[in-house]
């Protein structure tokens, strides 16, 4: 299906940059898998990164380490083995994208009639606001707005609201410019990645569905 | 002798790309000592730009210039130029050791960085190359201000409300100027 919907400038400069936090980054990450485009628009990035880098004042180092630094690679191995996989994943009933191969899944739960979440955890990241939603087929969901910025990929089915229908492979970015009202597609239950970016809150009625719940 | 104070000649681009070859192929150290002399300092400038304070910022940059070392062979001079590979690097070890530093004991750990091995004609190679000097003229060429805008943005983690304290300018002007700046950036690299 084609893509319509991609992660703004501004964040993927922030993921090229690494300073996008984690939760947000794993959505782009998802998003990239499926999308050439964007991989191609995130090497610009990166290639600005570079340039910034060959700018870089030089900073002093200690003078021996070049001879620690030689040292040591006397000692490591070459190629460390991965460790084999040992993630805590609930099967959902669907196949996870391969950058979230590293995420600790919770199984679904319910979070209203029709609308189920799984809590996502993300190694190194406690605190990311990441969750998998699914809402049935035709389902309304509560009118919403945000305090920050939402990131979502639709991983299945479609959502629409005011300014767009989403489908798998969109992703949505959704700041307090944005209040809205999604429906899920009447074709197929839609399942889709969302995080939410620091201190961002949902305000009315999904948000205070979601925070008893989810816990934000 | 100091060595880190050694006086360098910058590489070009393309002295970059046989230097990390002659790492990857015959385990190069002289070359590689090339390659630590220009990196390693500006590596570590950038990691303390990016916020690690000084003994730390200095470790993740060993651990920059030994994930050159060994990973030397998946460098893809068709994908970037060894500045962009490199600043990909340190950005993903300076992430990594910031996850490891709040993680338990057996989290895997995804290193984005990791590229197929492949031997690219000298046209890929071009392609690359010009592409990263668009993007160095492009930003050359952003006024002053939407630069910095740039740089603060994307180097530092700042919120937009730090970044509008620190230049004593509005949040909302922050907000506008980083897309302005963007957007124009966009444009530049698209016309490359």
């Amino acid at each position: 299906m084609r893509i319509n919907h991609h992660p703004s400038d501004e964040t993927l400069a922030r993921f090229a940059a690494g300073t996008l936090s984690a939760g947000p980054a794993l959505v782009v990450s998802v998003h990239l898998e499926g999308c050439p485009v964007c991989r191609d628009r995130l090497g610009r990035f990166e290639a600005v990164g570079g340039a910034m880098l060959d700018d870089m004042p030089p900073a002093p180092l200690a003078a021996d380490l070049f001879g620690r630094t030689m040292e040591r690679l006397a000692i490591a191995q070459p190629s460390p083995a991965r460790r084999p996989f040992t993630r805590r994943q609930s099967a959902l009933g669907f196949e996870l994208p391969k950058a979230m191969r590293d995420c600790e899944i919770g199984p679904w739960r319910w979070l209203g009639p029709g609308f189920r979440w799984s809590k996502v955890r993300i190694a190194g990241s406690p605190d990311a606001k990441v969750m998998l939603l699914k809402g049935r087929a035709g389902l309304h969901l509560p009118a919403h707005g945000h305090s920050g910025r939402e990131f979502m990929q639709i991983l299945s089915g479609s959502l629409s609201d005011e300014r767009g229908r989403y489908v798998p492979g969109d992703l949505d970015e959704a700041d307090d410019d944005v209040d809205h009202r999604p429906v899920v597609g009447r074709e197929a239950d839609c399942i889709c990645l969302a995080a939410l970016e620091g201190d961002t809150r949902l305000h009315g009625l999904l948000g205070r569905l979601l925070r008893p719940l989810v816990g934000f | 002798m100091n060595e880190a104070r050694q006086e360098e000649t910058i590489p070009s681009p393309g002295e970059l790309i046989r230097l990390i070859e002659a790492v990857a192929r015959e385990r190069d150290r002289n070359a590689f000592k090339r390659l630590f002399t220009y990196f390693a300092p500006r590596v570590k400038s950038f990691l303390l730009r990016s916020g690690l304070a000084d003994p730390l910022a200095e470790d993740v940059t060993q651990e920059v210039m030994i994930a050159i070392w060994h990973k030397a062979s998946y460098f893809d001079p068709r994908q970037a130029g060894v500045s962009t590979w490199v600043f990909t690097i340190a950005r993903n070890q300076r992430i990594d050791r910031l996850r490891r530093m709040r993680s338990r004991p057996g989290d895997i750990l995804v290193d984005p960085s990791d590229r197929p091995d492949v031997s690219p004609s000298s046209e890929d190679i071009a392609i690359v190359e010009e592409r990263e000097e668009g993007v160095r003229k492009a930003l050359s060429s952003l006024p002053t201000e939407q630069a910095t805008i740039v740089r603060l943005s994307f180097f530092a983690e700042k919120p937009h409300a730090e970044i509008a304290r620190e230049l004593g300018i509005p949040l909302g002007t922050v907000k506008s100027r980083v897309r302005l700046a963007l957007n124009r950036l966009r444009t530049l690299l698209d016309n490359d």
